[in-house]
């Protein structure tokens, strides 16, 4: 009421106007503005390089980009030499270091940058001039020298080391490798032995065959003119040497005959992430390539797509459900995505495939249909701000081989787009009976009932098939308490084990790279200390002494509960089986599962205070190869933490792992303890 | 769209300095009788407008006991209005076409729709409909309350090194409310009462706290007479703005501390005290910052990344405000190099700027480079709007849009030393390190 009063009396002055007004409804569109797409000036060198100007004077800036015309590299056993000669390309010239060029470039307040088939400047036009002959300078003399190439090596291969934690990454790799193949120049993948086995003589032959004048085009777009930029072209470009290439065209790729499901196992997965492909003979500019677009974005574009609209906020199966199709001169690929909970993979292909049928099946209605197509033509009158925008659609006309008026007609094309239309393409691209269907997760956890959906097969994190993780049965015979006898009696004879009096373990822990000092005593009976120290200080320290409990983290105490109790008991026991087996721990066989391709039985442990936690016990050896532990973290969902016991050695009579990888997904713990002594006569007035 | 809204000081790492000039920016700027500031500037080179709302509320304009509350506005004034029904306010910007969202910083709010320009309209409807009546409702609280735990989840408590902001602002500053970032307080906001949120909207976002700034392809008198139908209804605020004035102390001796996060590198952030935004020292200040961290030949990039391979990061950032800021350079440490040896090379670079003038070509490279830094922040309608807004709230100077650039070409290799002398000294300086935290559970 009160504000009706406010504006009642403050809008006098504009009364008249504020009528006219009606605030209950969104305001109507005026009328759609002209939207002027700018043909580029353009013209070839007589070494074969096509040059495109696109005149814009907005900002006093020029960009020039030079792009070659190259469908995918076939790199085979060196996989990603492309990328990397790439990013060789602007580390040094025969005349300048690294430090050198990009001191140059800088200078020119300019930008140069570098990728497998393409290399972009940018500066304010006063200082363009000089930009484009450094330019010219990399791509025309190029130093690619070996040291430069050993950084390029170390920083390709941290990225592929932290990549096989990350289950898009893996998913992604699988995924084109399973739907181009593996002899397809999008399938291949790129892996540390490819990336080791590149060599310097290799980037020279990549630039030297790709790198040619007549396979590329040049685009400057800014504030230049077209008269000018003829003059830089030919000054820098004309003595650029003519090469000969032929587009390879690549067998195209076997669609499956049937759909089937293809499981990346992954023991550490909270989540599935779940891939639905296929290739799509799809090129742009043919008469189905607007077409899909609408009909891919009405499945699965963003937050107003079908798949997020069910899985997500009609679910709640996943945060983000989306689906993409791109075009391609050789071959197209389409996929729908979703990280999706565990428990809910099977539900979540089953709803995806359903979204893939109704949209074949079912005309889609007017208003979703005419929401998206303001939202598509929207966002191409926006992409119209950037000059580049202009840049990239001439040279997206020139590869493609697009009609010279594409871009201009979009908009109409666009417009034209009806219900028929958009279920036509869907007909016609996706066919849910050949698809593939990728998951990364955790096979134990999710493997039943899919092979409702076609044959399942397995794959390692590089999309080689491998068997799938056999049901290993344990010996039905077997109880509990005889299991833990057969591990007591793997680790040491009863007489070797009872003459084990005191026990000391040093060595490092490797922690991404940081090296941190490791020691462990246990003075029998119940005695121990384990530290963890960086340079002398104690990070973590943990024992238990006489019944006296502590652990202290960089220095603070924590609090001493029941579970932590629990673990220091264990840690002082050197075989903590035959603590399970004196204190009556819960202990069940609940299955079997490969660890290190070996067979292993999998004991749930139940403490007194009920954490529950698994070891796995080597089928044949019946030593601890590993042990699982998982927690609920509040807002964050389950953290499971894995532990695997490698290099055992025989110390005294006894077995002990001297190697031990903790695996906490982001993270990863190496321990490996190089000195073992045991009875050096330790008392607990030693464990300080 | 839960992701709506950010926390501007997050995305730290990517400011690259301030912006820009040396192409004349024509606006005009007029104050509706309610307060409301209007600066338009109009462009037809592309069918593209940016209609933004910058509100002079800010982290720093908040109570000790309800921080956060600026920040949790840019979530909750999505929520909708009177005439625009719960959860409908993005829908009507994708379905146009569109792009919207909004940041919080410890200044301001801001607030932009990306619109073709056909749809100028919907960006007034929506502008004035959140700014007359929004809905500030228990159920809009409530949702808005998860979605910013979530947010600070993610952006923060799981991002590695996301919490580095919150833990150098509350180890530089003692008294002065920039000692805690946007993000706020969970505590604050669970406790809050519904009528705290209706008292603050009531405060700070009315038309006399706010410039509306519109950038693109408009048509300005059809346009001013649409702003005042839209605008010129919404009373003029009747509560005071809390503007704070405390002056904070010097910081008087390093402060140091280790944090333990989840991460795998090691990193390492100091943060000089440093003068507020827009005198000499400030524009003398991104210079230096440019010397530091502009490019891959700046002298971080190159020593420490490059030639020495100590890190695999290295970035100065010039956090300046409205109050006394802070000058912040980070690196992180390359696999197996230790803390206490990059940091000792970090101090090396940074004190080099202490003993001599910088040579004359490196000078010229930084006034270059950031000649050109200021050509291309006019790149867009929505940077214009923004920028336009910016100088006007906290200079009363849009125009400055126009003239920064002669502000950068009066700062002299002596002003680099001055303020490097002054201010880059460990006893004014937070330095926090940054180490991987260690989970045991045997």
């Amino acid at each position: 009421m009160k504000k009706y009063i406010y504006s009642v009396l403050l809008c006098l002055p504009f009364f008249t106007m504020a009528q006219t007004l009606d605030r209950t409804k969104s305001p109507a569109p005026a009328k759609a503005p002209l939207i002027q797409v700018a043909s580029p000036v353009k013209f070839t060198l007589a070494n074969g390089l096509q040059v495109f100007v696109v005149k814009n004077t907005k900002l006093p800036k020029v960009t020039a980009t030079l792009a070659l015309d190259v469908d995918g590299f076939k790199e085979g056993d060196k996989a990603g030499l492309a990328d990397m000669s790439g990013q060789l390309l602007k580390r040094g010239t025969a005349t300048k270091s690294k430090a050198e060029l990009d001191e140059a470039v800088e200078f020119l307040g300019g930008s140069l940058s570098t990728s497998s088939q393409s290399a972009s400047v940018s500066s304010l036009k006063n200082n363009f001039t000089k930009l484009m002959e450094l330019m010219a300078e990399v791509i025309l003399h190029p130093a690619l020298n070996v040291d430069e190439l050993e950084k390029v090596r170390k920083q390709t291969i941290s990225g592929i080391e932290s990549s096989k934690d990350d289950a898009d990454a893996i998913s992604n790799n699988v995924m084109k490798k399973l739907v181009y193949g593996a002899y397809h120049a999008f399938g291949e993948i790129t892996t540390t032995t490819t990336v080791k086995a590149i060599k310097v003589e290799d980037v020279k032959n990549f630039i030297k065959t790709y790198w040619i004048p007549n396979n590329a085009y040049l685009v400057f777009v800014g504030d230049i003119d077209p008269a000018n930029a003829k003059v830089l072209a030919e000054k820098n470009f004309g003595t650029w040497a003519k090469g000969s290439f032929t587009q390879p065209i690549y067998d195209k790729p076997a669609i499956p005959a049937t759909t089937y499901v293809a499981i990346v196992d992954r023991p550490a997965s909270v989540q599935s992430v779940v891939s639905i492909a296929t290739t799509v003979n799809l090129t742009k500019g043919s008469p189905n390539d607007i077409p899909s677009n609408v009909m891919n974005n009405i499945l699965g574009g963003g937050f107003s797509g079908r798949l997020f609209a069910n899985l997500r906020e009609k679910h709640g199966f996943t945060y983000g459900a989306y689906s993409s199709i791109a075009p391609s001169k050789q071959i197209g690929m389409f996929s729908a995505e979703s990280s999706v909970r565990n428990e809910k993979t099977d539900s979540s292909i089953q709803e995806i495939l359903n979204e893939l049928n109704i949209i074949r099946n079912t005309k889609v209605g007017d208003t979703e249909l005419s929401r998206m197509k303001n939202y598509l033509a929207g966002g191409f009158a926006r992409s119209l701000e950037s000059p580049n925008t202009i840049a990239n659609f001439a040279l997206s006309i020139a590869v493609n081989h697009l009609p010279a008026d594409y871009y201009q007609k979009y908009l109409t094309n666009l417009a034209a787009v009806d219900a028929q239309k958009v279920q036509e393409v869907a007909t016609a691209l996706l066919n849910p009976a050949k698809m593939h269907i990728i998951i990364v997760g955790n096979a134990k956890q999710i493997a039943a009932g899919l092979e409702k959906y076609g044959p399942v097969k397995y794959f390692d994190i590089e999309g080689n098939e491998v068997a799938a993780p056999t049901e290993v049965k344990a010996d039905a015979s077997l109880t509990p308490a005889a299991l833990m006898e057969k591990a007591i009696a793997a680790v040491g004879s009863k007489e070797a084990l009872d003459n084990v009096k005191d026990i000391q373990l040093k060595g490092t822990a490797n922690l991404m790279g940081q090296s941190l000092e490791m020691q462990k005593t246990i003075v029998m009976p119940g005695n121990s200390v384990s530290t963890m120290s960086m340079g002398g200080m104690a990070v973590i320290r943990q024992a238990v002494v006489e019944g006296k409990y502590s652990v202290a983290q960089q220095g603070q105490q924590a609090p001493i509960t029941d579970d932590l109790k629990e673990t220091l008991d264990e840690s002082s026991y050197l075989v903590p089986e035959q603590l399970y087996l004196a204190k009556g721990y819960g202990l069940k066989i609940v299955g079997a599962e490969k660890v290190d391709g070996k067979d292993a039985i999998d004991v749930e442990v139940t403490t007194p205070s009920k954490k529950v936690s698994h070891r796995f016990y080597d089928a044949k050896t019946f030593l601890l190869v590993k042990t699982s532990r998982s927690e609920e973290v509040p807002g964050r969902g389950t953290a499971t933490q894995q532990q695997y016991y490698t290099g055992y050695k025989v110390v005294n009579g006894v077995q002990i792992s001297s190697e031990m990888l903790m695996d906490m997904g982001q993270m990863k713990i190496n321990i490996k303890y190089t000195d073992i002594k045991i009875n050096q006569g330790l008392k607990t007035t030693d464990l300080k | 769209m839960q992701k709506l809204g950010s926390i501007l000081l997050v995305s730290l790492f990517l400011l690259t300095g301030t912006l820009a000039k040396s192409q004349t920016i024509q606006f005009e700027k007029y104050t509706l009788p309610n307060g409301l500031k209007i600066i338009l500037h109009e462009d037809h080179s592309a069918p593209v407008v940016a209609v933004t709302a910058l509100y002079h509320v800010g982290s720093k304009n908040e109570d000790t006991a309800r921080t956060g509350f600026a920040h949790f506005f840019e979530h909750l004034l999505f929520e909708g209005s009177d005439n625009i029904k719960r959860g409908e306010f993005d829908k009507y910007v994708t379905n146009a076409g569109g792009a919207l969202n909004a940041n919080t910083s410890q200044d301001r709010t801001f607030y932009y729709e990306l619109l073709p320009s056909n749809q100028v309209d919907l960006g007034l409807w929506l502008e004035s409909e959140r700014m007359m009546h929004a809905k500030i409702e228990q159920i809009g609280v409530n949702t808005q309350r998860e979605v910013v735990k979530e947010e600070k989840r993610q952006r923060m408590d799981n991002r590695p090194y996301g919490s580095f902001l919150t833990e150098m602002l509350k180890r530089a500053y003692k008294v002065h409310p920039y000692q805690w970032s946007p993000i706020g307080s969970m505590d604050h906001l669970n406790a809050a009462k519904l009528e705290e949120f209706i008292q603050f909207y009531k405060t700070y976002y009315v038309p006399n706290n706010c410039v509306l700034s519109i950038a693109g392809d408009i048509n300005i008198p059809a346009l001013k007479k649409k702003i005042e139908a839209y605008f010129g209804p919404i009373a003029k605020g009747s509560f005071p703005i809390n503007r704070p004035t405390i002056k904070e102390p010097p910081l008087g001796g390093e402060v140091r501390d280790n944090i333990y996060d989840n991460i795998q590198l090691p990193a390492i952030f100091h943060a000089y005290r440093a003068p507020k935004q827009g005198g000499d020292e400030y524009y003398a200040f991104n210079v230096l910052s440019t010397i530091l961290s502009g490019g891959a030949s700046s002298r971080m990039n190159k020593t420490l990344v490059d030639t020495k391979q100590l890190a695999v990061a290295a970035q100065s950032v010039p956090f300046f405000n409205e109050d006394d800021g802070l000058f912040i350079a980070l690196t992180i440490a390359n696999m197996g190099v230790k803390v206490e040896t990059l940091e000792a090379s970090m101090d090396s670079v940074v004190n080099e700027l202490k003993l001599g003038l910088v040579g004359e070509r490196e000078f010229q490279k930084v006034k270059n480079q950031i000649t050109t830094d200021l050509v291309n922040s006019k790149a867009t309608m929505a940077g214009i709007a923004e920028s336009l807004a910016n100088n006007e709230v906290y200079f009363g100077d849009a125009n400055l849009i126009n003239t920064e650039l002669v502000k950068y070409n009066k700062v002299t290799r002596e002003d680099v030393l001055k303020v490097a002398k002054k201010y880059l000294n460990k006893d004014n300086r937070v330095v926090l390190h940054y180490l991987p935290k260690e989970k045991t559970t045997k």
